[in-house]
């Protein structure tokens, strides 16, 4: 078990309600505990229905169980799967340290799709506002990956990759393999070269 | 969905469980033998996480068609010596309060436990109500976990307790600890030998208040016990400054706001495990070390009067603290609780500046969040029957002008309040609520009511709670029309097996429980419709919402789109003709995204056109349908 | 974005929308039920007798206000367009030629309210190809009127005969896509005569294209009654599968005859009137002026009809009719022609009368926009 930067390590994983976040998160908790980390994921989400935010908090330590909530301002990592959301949470949680990786699809929200409420934000402004209040930002493009790799719901798992690939959680590609053949039985092979294309693409930039 | 089996043999193992399924863990290690339950979020996971392994161990697990049965039938298992476990949301103890002011009074043979989850902040609930009082109301030994270990820990000892004081015993979860999930131990999985039978000399109950009379003695040897429990417990300095007195998961977030605020030192956590009876004897013995006294505690205040009465009762010299939380409005008593919320009660009694990180930051922030926030409410699923049902009712209802309406139910279609179901529902309260009101304005009449009522409620519903109401309208000759949205699944909670589904929680095939043949039992009209089928289903409640003195039934039935979507390709492939789209126009003014509105339709403000994201449609094609100019098409995909 | 429909620039009112057709017409017990508003977008359609409104419309700028027969129509313009000449206010309006006819096809009279006109008419002018198909009224087995599309001899035959309930007629016009070719005849009442004028003059986006309407077949009228509310009392009344036919006996009668199997029930009108709808007090036209021929009944000579032609179009349909024998024509009585124009005078006097009433000003009409002159000619022409 490697030695914690900070402990505790908090990452926030953010999507939309149908994006499958709660598939990244599985993963990427069931290697910590593996590898012995003391790992709370907690979620708050809308009803079982398609549409609102899912937010996925986990807490990373080798000290003590923390609560499935985050204080403000605390988010080390922050995973974003939609770029409104990941402003979000940047906004409640995260400070001058945070690294993020973002998926820069947006998905419209019911209340601005019927054009009442106005329109989607100007998404290079938003990406740029998310660049400065953080740390680090990567662009991973996981649906468009996706949808080149046969169907966009590689996308989560893309992303579980570039988590990955930017180095900040103590996991590597070995450690989630199982993870990943338990997960996806059948799919293991698919799901693993989403996986790794995940990783290319954040530490090519 | 726990990373192993839930079953294993591998005690000392560390295992990465939700809470929902360390309570299962636990009740399999204290070796039950039943449960039953219904769907509730957030406590629907308990149930088939057991049914699970259920069949391999030789235990029984059902869904009951609401929580009163479930109740009853684990305290048949129990009377009949089996140790039985029911669990459900906080709704579902509002449905059994009847049945246990009376099983408190008989008292119970083999472990009984009823867990009960609680949702802070009601964001899966029609409300967010505290079950604990019912403890404390009825006479019912209550445990609070603080975490997984513990719902797991808790849950297998209280089977322990509940044999030895022969009454049922009750552990309260919440949300963030049910669907949390952390680091749990496993402990040992001994097997049981576990033989059902009823006891014939058993006195089925005592005379009144005898049986009161005896309960109390079991509260009073509960109480006795907790006083040695290690789930109550103090860290901290001997003499701190501020003692916070919390249970569940108001723990976790009180150790994390005292390590943010560096208060080690300053602030002691006492932890009570064991809520009702309180360990008296224990908590004054922590009462008077600290000047402050802060609760931090989920939903109502419950701990916090439980030791102010004890405080009432301390000799006149005691060193009595100052009381904080949520009667003196340090702590919201509404919604949930969270490490900011302590850590600004703390900040705030303890004078404390605490600000997280840069003020620039915090500025820079809000102004990105101004300029790019966008809200995004939950929504229908596209494809979702319950959307096509409350458009045909929307026109039924318009083409009637009678200001017809519906009473709403419990399920996903409760979304049909507001813009979601075109404002059609006006009432929402609890599971069978609808038909209910609907059966008191059905006789309205002689006071001039002239407004058609359609009570609606899902399938799952009509089995749990709408059929007494539909009884009552047939008896008491009520006018009123029941629409059952019938998508064949309980999808608000995760698609449980429901009467109608024709397969239990253990797999095994059964025999359907139709609607339409009960309603015909009933001697009344039922007509069977697809909501998609615009034209027939508006022709039908046109016709049922014309007065008669009896319940008319409209099953709207079709698929649930997810449970479809899993199964099969889209049925269609739709899109957005841009020569045909009039957009704004006079003839549409965008009837498709800014009334029908779903999330596979946007609006382009620059191209002035509607357009089907493809990404998120389901190719259900009900737009196609509905648009005035033809200009979203459907191509059939499959044959 | 451009709007494609043409407003012609003597217009002095904005146009408005849904909203205000709700407030200022519907609210207002105004609605002539003529469908003009309904069938062109999802939000107004029509139903049982009523115009619902299905959700609500944003626009501000609706053709559903813009047509209404109810709010602001520039009375000259709209006979500017069909006549080429302002609307001077005439008591039965631009008279080509005026007798009294009936059909000389003895099914169509059998079948027929009093001359069977309308119905050689139609029936001739699909024949010829001159219409593809008619736009009219048919009675439903209860007697609920509906609107209905007729393209042959026998689809016309079901539509003969009247029960004085509005029907709105417009509604299906504007069902007709955009795209659609068919070349259509119409039967309209006054009321609905004056939207159709309205939407010939400035034609509609996004629905039926209304240069199709080659023929306007007008039907006099003095009142329509409410559909549902008489629906309801006749229903009490008579058993309305039996019967057959409705007629209102010109004055002295006072009542209306019910022909139900082999009987006739009669009403005393009085209680009929109750459910004339309050609008037809404001209406000025009793021979329904924007149409090609009105039709209507020949006062005290049964199974005729007067005919008023106005139009080169109906100028030409008519000779056609008598060419092929199919009208049997005859010049009409001094007494008829005289009797009528005063009826129709009274009607227009009447209907200022109250609309005076209600706006409390001459200089304010309600819904029509008059030259003062023609004003002074229907208030004072006696």
């Amino acid at each position: 078990m490697r030695q914690l930067q900070k402990d505790p390590l908090n990452l926030i994983n953010v999507g939309v309600a149908g994006q499958g976040n709660v598939v990244i998160s599985l993963l990427i908790c069931s290697g910590l505990v593996r590898e012995g980390y003391q790992v709370t994921f907690g979620q708050v989400y809308p009803s079982q229905q398609r549409g609102g935010t899912v937010i996925n908090y986990i807490r990373i330590s080798q000290e003590m169980l923390y609560s499935p909530l985050m204080p403000r301002r605390s988010a080390d990592l922050i995973l974003g799967m939609e770029p409104v959301e990941t402003l979000r949470m940047i906004h409640r949680y995260g400070n001058e340290n945070t690294l993020c990786v973002v998926n820069p699809r947006p998905i419209y929200s019911i209340d601005i799709a019927g054009g009442a409420l106005g329109d989607y934000p100007d998404l290079e402004k938003l990406l740029s506002a998310i660049d400065s209040l953080t740390a680090k930002t990567w662009r991973v493009n996981a649906t468009e990956e996706a949808k080149s790799l046969g169907n966009p719901i590689y996308a989560s798992v893309i992303l579980a990759g570039a988590l990955i690939g930017i180095g900040a959680l103590p996991l590597d590609e070995e450690v989630l393999k199982p993870a990943l053949e338990k997960r996806f039985p059948q799919q293991f092979e698919a799901n693993l070269s989403a996986f790794k294309r995940g990783i290319e693409l954040v530490t090519a930039s | 969905m726990a990373d192993i089996d839930i079953d294993i043999d591998a005690p000392g193992e560390v295992a990465f469980l939700m809470g929902n399924e360390a309570i299962a863990r636990g009740a399999l290690e204290a070796g039950i033998g039943f449960a039953a339950s219904y769907p509730g979020t957030p406590s629907s996971e308990i149930l088939p996480t057991i049914a699970e392994v259920a069949k391999k161990r030789g235990i029984y697990a059902e869904w009951s068609v609401n929580e009163m049965v479930a109740m009853e039938a684990a305290a048949g298992a129990s009377l009949a010596g089996i140790r039985a476990l029911t669990s459900m949301k906080q709704n579902g103890v509002h449905v059994i309060t009847d049945f246990l002011g009376n099983i408190v009074m008989t008292g119970t043979v083999a472990g009984l436990v009823l867990v009960a989850v609680d949702d802070p902040s009601g964001r899966n609930s029609s409300n967010e109500q505290d079950t604990r009082p019912v403890a404390r109301w009825l006479g019912i030994p209550l445990l609070e976990p603080g975490d997984f270990q513990e719902a797991k820990d808790m849950t297998r000892w209280l089977f322990d307790l509940s044999e030895e004081l022969k009454t049922i015993c009750m552990l309260r979860s919440v949300s963030k600890i049910s669907h949390t999930r952390g680091n749990v131990l496993l402990g040992d999985m001994p097997i049981r030998e576990m033989k059902a039978y009823y006891d014939l000399e058993r006195i089925a109950r005592l005379a009144n208040p005898i049986g009161h009379q005896e309960l109390l003695e079991k509260l009073a040897r509960a109480k006795e016990i907790f006083e040695l429990s290690s789930f109550n417990h103090y860290t901290g300095p001997e003499n701190p400054e501020l003692m916070i007195i919390t249970c569940g998961s108001g723990w976790l977030y009180s150790r994390e706001a005292v390590k943010i605020l560096q208060l080690e030192r300053r602030v002691g956590i006492l932890k009570i495990g064991t809520l009702f009876p309180l360990p008296e004897n224990f908590i004054e013995k922590y009462l008077t070390r600290a000047p402050k006294v802060l609760f931090v505690e989920e939903i109502d205040p419950f701990l916090e009067p439980g030791v102010k009465e004890l405080a009432a009762d301390l000799p006149p010299d005691s060193k009595r603290p100052v009381f904080y939380g949520k009667r003196s409005g340090h702590l919201k008593a509404y919604g949930e609780q969270e490490p900011d919320t302590v850590i600004e009660a703390l900040a705030s009694i303890l004078c404390i500046d605490y600000q997280p990180g840069d003020a620039a930051y915090e500025v820079e922030a809000d102004k990105a969040a101004e300029n790019h926030l966008i809200p995004r409410s939950g929504t229908l699923c596209p494809g979702c029957p319950h959307k096509a049902s409350f458009w045909v009712i929307k026109e039924a209802l318009k083409l009637d002008n009678r200001y017809g309406f519906v009473t709403g139910d419990i399920g996903c279609y409760t979304s049909g309040l507001g813009a979601g179901g075109f404002y059609v529902v006006k009432t929402v309260h609890c599971m069978g609520g609808g038909a209910g009101i609907a059966n008191g304005m059905g006789q309205l009449g002689r006071f001039g009511f002239s407004q058609p009522v359609i009570a609606a409620c899902g399938d799952s519903t009509f089995y749990h709670a709408a059929i007494p109401a539909l009884i009552n309208g047939v008896f008491n000759k009520s006018n009123f029309v029941m629409a059952v949205l019938d998508n064949s699944a309980t999808s608000m909670t995760g698609f449980q097996p429901h009467p109608g589904t024709g397969y239990t929680a253990m797999g095994d095939t059964t025999d359907v429980v139709k609607i339409e043949d009960i309603c015909r039992g009933l001697g009344i009209r039922v007509e069977i419709c697809d909501p998609f089928d615009i034209d027939d289903t508006v022709s039908k409640l046109l016709e049922l919402m014309d007065f008669e003195p009896i319940p008319r039934v409209v099953v709207m039935r079709h698929e649930c789109e997810l449970i479809r979507a899993r199964r099969e390709e889209v049925p269609y492939m739709v899109h957005v003709n841009p020569e045909r789209c009039i957009g704004q126009d006079c003839g549409c003014d965008r009837l498709c995204t800014r009334i029908f509105a779903c999330t596979g339709l946007r609006w382009n403000s620059e191209t002035g056109k509607a357009e089907i994201d493809e990404v998120v449609c389901s190719g259900c094609g009900f737009c196609a349908d509905i648009c005035p100019q033809g200009a979203i098409v459907k191509e059939a995909v499959r044959l | 974005m451009e709007r494609s429909m043409g407003r012609k620039k003597e217009r002095v009112m904005e146009n408005k929308g849904c909203k205000e057709l709700v407030s200022e017409v519907f609210e207002k017990g105004l609605c002539t039920l003529c469908g003009a508003c309904a069938g062109g977008c999802p939000y107004l359609v029509a139903y049982r007798g009523r115009i619902t409104v299905m959700d609500n419309c944003t626009l501000d700028d609706g053709q559903c206000y813009q047509y209404c027969p109810r709010t602001y129509t520039d009375m000259d313009a709209v006979s500017c367009n069909y006549f080429n000449a302002p609307y001077a206010g005439d008591a039965i309006g631009e008279v080509q030629e005026i007798f009294i006819a009936r059909s000389a096809d003895l099914e169509i009279r059998g079948k027929a309210q009093y001359g069977g006109t309308v119905t050689t008419l139609l029936c001739l002018a699909l024949e010829e190809g001159f219409i593809d198909a008619a736009v009219t009224v048919r009675n439903t087995g209860s007697w609920r009127p509906e609107s209905y599309v007729a393209s042959s001899r026998e689809e016309v035959l079901a539509t003969a005969s009247s029960n004085y309930i509005a029907c709105p007629v417009l509604e299906r016009l504007n069902r007709f896509p955009k795209e659609s070719a068919m070349q259509l005849g119409i039967v309209v009442l006054p009321c609905q005569a004056l939207a159709l004028g309205a939407m010939k003059q400035n034609p509609p986006a996004n629905r039926v294209d209304i240069c199709n309407v080659r023929l306007t077949l007008g039907l006099f009228c003095t009142w329509g009654l409410a559909q549902e509310p008489f629906h309801k009392f006749l229903s009490e009344k008579v058993d309305l599968l039996e019967v057959w036919k409705f007629d209102i006996p010109p004055p002295p009668a006072e009542r209306m005859d019910i022909y139900q199997g082999s009987d006739i029930i009669s009403l005393p009108l009085d209680e009929v009137r109750q459910f004339r709808m309050i609008t037809c007090a404001y209406c000025l036209d009793m021979t329904a002026e924007f149409a090609d021929i009105s039709v209507g009944s020949a006062e005290g000579i049964e199974g005729w009809n007067t005919v008023i032609v106005r139009t080169d179009t109906g100028k030409a349909l008519l000779e056609l009719a008598r060419s092929k024998n199919l009208l049997e024509t005859v010049k009409i009585p001094e007494g008829n022609r005289l009797h009528l124009i005063e009826a129709a005078a009274n009607k227009k006097r009447r209907a200022l009368h109250e609309i005076i009433k209600v706006t409390g000003n001459k200089g304010e009409l309600m819904y029509l926009g008059l030259s003062p002159k023609a004003v002074e000619k229907m208030m004072d022409n006696r």
